[in-house]
């Protein structure tokens, strides 16, 4: 996978280019637009991530001139704003994604997934998901562990169905409000975490092997042994 | 909709002024004709009179002159008959001039009818006469009976001890003073209309002026300050009230721009160190194994994004209190927001030992920044998970009145604390056991102002607080109009 970063902070970049090898991606930096230009030249690029705040120009305007030049490959776009603006918005809508700044690395990670995962040409959408002894019927809507079925409400299967779409990734608090409850932002209260122990006391029952981990700082993650 | 209610408000003042004004010039117009009205009866009078006065004498001297002798009679009525002719006023009508004068000389003692010229036998002339005490060379009032109008009579006394009077009838000075009331009148009705009229469309297309700067102003939003008023060409009052609105426009324009400015560089000076931080200690978190170290850095990373909210939502409220909030409107279904929010909060309400009611009204739709309604309502909610002690309830109701949808949440915990519910909605205002930045409430009220509505807080009677949130909704759908309510928790 070649990814094309796109960002002016050196210590941002730094950090991203590392933890971005780390997973596997092939890294090119560009500190600046027009870096960046140049850079797409040298070849195809599966996923970019551009900062909108570059020295030289502004970074939607970097996007679409180098989707004027063919680039097709997908963009994480990052932004420094709370708000979101409007091209940033239409971007979106255009099969690209944002997150603002600061971000967890999980949330960068599982976002960059997401992009190729839309980018690619869909593989039949399964039915079933199976992690360890927890199996989850997609057209039943139906959850069993270790051959039990587990009394969940829509919302839990539809928590405990995310976190097996991403089995051993973690996801962040802030991606589980986007994802089951359709929101971008945290809140300052507990309320994931209690929505979290509740899944996990249907889920792990006493002298099984549980699947639900918490990773403080970080978020959960559903992971086998 | 703001042009709805304006205009009848504007044009009931047009009304009002060109009604008061009309009344005045009304009123003016009139005292200043009866000031003339005076003036002139009393000039006809003193011509009348002036009249009378040189014709008897000249009658007397022609009456003493002649011999009374048979010819007296012939000379003296000719004479008479002649100064009929010159009655001033008189109108155009030749046979007027029988009955308008007359003319009649009397013997001394007792008075007796000696020569008449006039109308009729002059009998009744006679009998007004004798009961009329004359004054010499003022001429007097005398009404006759049989005659609608008194006559004006000049009385003369001869050497003889005879008298001499002449009579000239006011009807036609009357009728002069009555064709100029009644002209008059009819110009002054013309006048008063036409003026009533002028004022009256001046006015309106003033205040039509002031009526589309009132509209054009209550179109520029929250958030929207690149409209401006319209402003007429003509350097009259109304358009320096549009210039000097566009300018204040202007300066506040720029002053908003430079508070994005500064909330943008500041947003991005700290959020780019803070991406750097929180991105080292995540990797160094995942190099970790060994529980020791990491707790260090989790927590480090807690409190790192503790400090990026608390940044997020001071940026906000500043934002929001300058009503510089950038809203990104969207049609949006309060009720199920409602729904999903609340089944969000169930549990962790269920956890701490708190009941949540809601009775929503369905259909109830907005157009507002879903971002930040999602926040308002998170931000009430946390508020009740916050400070309501176990055992408590939330009752929550979701309702649309006068185009207004209404959020209300009513607890039975312990109310605000009196010292802080005035300035509840200030940033940074919040009670002696809260942990909060005290942020929560002043954003809810900026999001709420920022979409055109209000909040409202106060302790219930008896025991809790109730937080009520209005904002204005989009016409209901006829099929969303029932209400559901549910029990949760």
């Amino acid at each position: 996978m070649r990814l094309l970063l796109v960002e002016d902070e050196a210590d941002i970049q730094a950090f991203l280019q590392r933890s971005l090898e780390e997973t596997g991606y092939e890294v090119e930096v560009a500190p600046d637009a027009r870096t960046a230009e140049q850079l797409a030249g040298t070849g195809p690029f599966d996923i970019l991530i551009v900062d909108l705040g570059l020295p030289d120009r502004d970074g939607i305007s970097l996007i679409l001139r180098l989707r004027e030049l063919g680039m097709r490959a997908p963009v994480l776009i990052l932004s420094a704003r709370r708000s979101v603006d409007d091209r940033v918005r239409g971007l979106e809508q255009g099969g690209d994604d944002y997150l603002t700044k600061p971000f967890a690395l999980a949330e960068l990670l599982a976002r960059l997934r997401n992009l190729l995962r839309r980018n690619s040409p869909l593989q039949g959408e399964p039915t079933r998901l199976r992690v360890h002894d927890l199996e989850l019927d997609l057209l039943r809507r139906e959850a069993l562990r270790g051959g039990q079925v587990l009394q969940l409400t829509q919302q839990e299967f539809v928590l405990l169905e995310y976190l097996c779409r991403n089995a051993g990734r973690v996801v962040t608090r802030s991606m589980i409000l986007d994802k089951v409850w359709g929101m971008r932002f945290v809140p300052d209260t507990n309320v994931v975490d209690v929505h979290i122990y509740r899944l996990r006391g249907k889920v792990d029952g006493a002298g099984q092997y549980p699947l639900i981990k918490t990773m403080r700082g970080v978020g959960y993650v559903l992971k086998d042994k | 909709m703001s042009s709805k209610t304006n205009k009848p408000r504007m044009r009931s003042a047009a009304w009002r002024v060109s009604f008061l004004a009309t009344i005045a010039f009304a009123c003016g117009t009139l005292v200043i004709f009866v000031f003339l009205h005076q003036f002139v009866s009393s000039d006809i009078q003193r011509r009348t009179d002036a009249w009378l006065s040189g014709e008897v004498e000249v009658l007397g001297d022609v009456a003493a002159r002649t011999p009374k002798n048979a010819l007296y009679r012939r000379v003296v009525g000719e004479v008479a008959e002649l100064a009929a002719r010159e009655v001033p006023n008189k109108s155009n009508s030749a046979d007027n001039s029988s009955d308008s004068v007359f003319f009649l000389q009397t013997s001394a003692q007792p008075q007796q009818s000696q020569l008449w010229v006039g109308a009729g036998n002059g009998k009744s002339n006679l009998e007004a006469i004798r009961r009329t005490s004359f004054q010499p060379d003022t001429p007097t009032d005398v009404s006759v009976s049989g005659f609608p109008v008194p006559f004006r009579v000049a009385c003369l006394q001869m050497a003889d001890g005879s008298r001499i009077y002449l009579g000239v009838s006011e009807r036609d000075d009357l009728r002069v003073l009555r064709r100029l009331r009644l002209r008059f009148f009819l110009l002054w009705l013309l006048v008063v209309f036409l003026g009533f009229g002028i004022v009256f469309l001046v006015t309106r297309r003033m205040l039509s002026h002031v009526r589309r700067i009132t509209e054009a102003a209550s179109r520029i939003g929250h958030s929207d300050l690149s409209e401006r008023v319209p402003a007429t060409r003509r350097n009259d009052e109304v358009s320096q009230l549009a210039q000097t609105l566009n300018g204040m426009l202007d300066r506040i324009e720029s002053a908003m721009h430079q508070l994005h400015t500064i909330t943008d560089a500041l947003a991005h000076d700290l959020r780019s160190p803070l991406t750097a931080i929180r991105g080292k200690l995540e990797m160094s978190l995942s190099r970790t194994e060994n529980e020791e170290h990491t707790e260090p850095i989790v927590s480090a990373i807690e409190e790192l994004d503790q400090l990026t909210d608390f940044l997020n939502k001071s940026l906000d409220v500043a934002e929001a209190r300058a009503d510089a909030l950038r809203l990104t409107r969207t049609r949006i279904d309060l009720s199920r927001l409602m729904e999903t929010m609340v089944d969000l909060y169930e549990p962790s309400m269920a956890e701490r030992g708190i009941r949540i009611r809601v009775s929503s009204e369905g259909g109830v739709t907005l157009d507002g920044d879903e971002g930040l309604i999602h926040r308002m309502i998170a931000n009430l909610l946390d508020n009740e998970l916050k400070h309501l002690a176990p055992g408590s309830s939330v009752s929550i109701t979701l309702q649309c009145r006068d185009e207004m949808a209404i959020v209300t949440l009513e607890d039975n915990g312990g109310g605000f604390e009196p010292e802080i519910l005035e300035h509840l909605f200030v940033g940074r205002v919040k009670g002696r056991t809260s942990k909060g930045h005290g942020l929560g409430l002043a954003f809810v009220d900026a999001v709420a102002q920022a979409h055109g509505g209000t909040v409202e807080a106060a302790n219930r009677e008896g025991r809790g607080a109730r937080i009520s949130v209005s904002l204005p909704s989009l016409p209901k759908t006829a099929h969303h109009q029932a209400t559901v309510a549910t029990q949760v928790g």
